[in-house]
């Protein structure tokens, strides 16, 4: 997303900066010593928060950190922090590195390059699912364990545990920071794409909860695959993936209303879309394009493409839009399922999409999951099937979801 | 307008637990109430014990600080303007230390 200055800082400059420098850091102090350089990085901002209130800001504040934590390491080494004998080699490096930073013009691409084989690492196939997302928050997005915990809605603990699970797991599959080798790439790469998907995911598909930290996920992997994007690695999926976080995010504004209400979109004010990430994502969309592979994240960034187009005066391309749904209904899922039934309602009418939703009904947990009810509701209500619409909406109210979703249900339900 | 010191001691535990976003915030708030009109100047103490000087039989000498790593520490200091000491404290209290468990001491200079 694009940096903005909204205070005297770049907005969530430490935080960028502390994923930067934890990574340049850790390569040079190897993948062992990543607690070590966690905690460089926390001692010099800590030493930011105490000084410049009273001195001001220094001219280069980005410098500034990056000197202190990197000082901060030194001693960490000189005090013993690590085994003995690998003391004077990690005081040469972070030495000779010091000389280096940051007045070298290079400096700039080296910590790209830095950061790029840290998300690497951090979503290694070697480290569980869940704990690559919570990994790349914590040493990539500069995000504390109380804020990840708040944006996957789980407690400090669980959080915490699942880090400490994933720097073992880093340890004991002696993983590196070297980018794959060309044959190990395709893995890796839809790896680490996965893993942004899921973070992006996570906090766009909030179900429960209005904290901004989940927008800040949205945001986070954005910046994530915008990185990939512009690095070496990039193929067109990397594009697709970028647009569809992007083109996504940039309706969320608009998702509800003042109330807090959920507004549909084509009864979303458009003024409220981002344009600069529309743009972005539309510029990602383009270079998508190349290459023969029609991957998940294209059809996806198709799809999101088709509803940022949406301009209030044409009607929205359902046509298209059923057609690319069904390029994803062979993945199987329910939630693919359920919003292309939705599209088969516009062009097919909505018996056939209630049809359609029928072979859902067998799915284990279905009938737990609100957004299924929801739309069988809403396609029951259009059939004038009213009491059957009631009985769904009332049991989609006794299901895990956001209130602005419980608000929408209600207003079903007195339409029934 | 008198001028009034406010000494601001610190809880060293208090800001390790903030998250990088946390800090940015809290400087910048802390900015915000340096750049107020009424500052007249802003210092922060280097992290250290400090020396402290007394003589004992006529004889001078320096020990190390009262501070520990455990206790409050002294951090830094404003001097301020303000009409009186209700205005001083009222200023006072608007400070983010405050919010992030540190105190503040506020003293007058003494005016000849």
């Amino acid at each position: 997303m694009p940096s903005v200055q909204t205070g005297l800082l770049l907005e969530h400059l430490f935080r960028r900066q502390a994923g930067r420098i934890t990574a340049h850091l850790t390569r040079l102090l190897g993948p062992a010593q990543l607690d070590l350089a966690e905690e460089a990085v926390q001692e010099a901002m800590v030493r930011a928060m105490e000084t410049w209130p009273y001195q001001g800001v220094p001219d280069n504040p980005i410098a500034w950190l990056f000197r202190v934590a990197h000082n901060a390491a030194i001693d960490a080494v000189r005090r013993g922090r690590v085994a003995a004998e690998k003391q004077a080699p990690l005081l040469a490096e972070l030495v000779r590195a010091s000389v280096r930073a940051p007045d070298d013009p290079g400096i700039e691409d080296q910590l790209r390059d830095d950061e790029l084989r840290m998300i690497f690492m951090c979503c290694h196939p070697a480290i569980p699912h869940e704990a690559r997302i919570a990994l790349s928050l914590k040493t990539v997005g500069g995000f504390s364990v109380r804020e990840i915990a708040r944006a996957f809605l789980a407690d400090d603990r669980a959080i915490a545990q699942r880090l400490v699970r994933a720097k073992r797991q880093i340890l004991e599959s002696r993983l590196s920071l070297a980018m794959p080798a060309t044959c190990e790439l395709p893995e890796r790469l839809d790896s680490v794409m996965e893993t942004i998907y899921f973070m992006f995911n996570e906090g766009y598909a909030a179900h429960e909860g209005q904290d901004l930290v989940r927008q800040d996920l949205c945001c986070e992997a954005l910046r994530l695959a915008r990185l990939l994007a512009a690095s070496s690695v990039a193929a067109p999926k990397v594009h697709a993936l970028t647009a569809l976080i992007a083109l996504n995010t940039a309706r969320v504004p608009a998702r509800t209303d003042e109330a807090g209400d959920l507004v549909l979109l084509e009864d979303q004010d458009r003024s409220r879309w981002d344009q600069k990430l529309i743009a972005l994502g539309f510029h990602h969309f383009d270079l998508s394009i190349s290459g023969d592979e029609v991957s998940q994240y294209h059809v996806q960034a198709a799809l999101a493409a088709t509803y940022a187009r949406y301009d209030g005066l044409h009607a929205i391309d359902w046509n298209l839009i059923l057609e690319l749904f069904d390029q994803l209904a062979s993945t199987g899922s329910p939630v693919v399922l359920l919003n292309r039934a939705v599209a088969v309602e516009r062009v097919h009418g909505p018996e056939r999409a209630l049809e359609e939703i029928e072979r859902l009904s067998e799915a284990p947990k279905i009938h737990r999951y609100y957004l299924y009810l929801a739309v069988r509701g809403h396609l029951l209500l259009k059939l004038e099937r009213r009491a059957e619409a009631a009985a769904c909406f009332r049991q989609a109210l006794e299901c895990p979801c956001s209130e602005p979703e419980r608000r929408f249900l209600r207003r079903k339900l007195a339409e029934c | 307008m008198s001028q009034f010191m406010l000494l601001l001691y610190q809880n060293p535990a208090g800001m390790q637990n903030l998250s990088p976003e946390e800090m940015q915030k809290a400087i910048e708030k802390y900015m915000a109430w340096t750049k107020k009109p009424f500052t007249v100047d802003a210092k922060r103490l280097a992290p250290d014990p400090g020396r402290v000087l007394r003589s004992n039989n006529g004889k001078p000498r320096a020990a190390d600080g009262p501070y520990s790593e455990t206790k409050e520490i002294l951090g830094g200091f404003y001097l301020i303007e303000a009409a009186n000491y209700d205005e001083a404290v009222k200023l006072a209290m608007e400070h983010p230390h405050l919010e992030y468990g540190g105190t503040i001491e506020v003293r007058e200079l003494y005016r000849m």
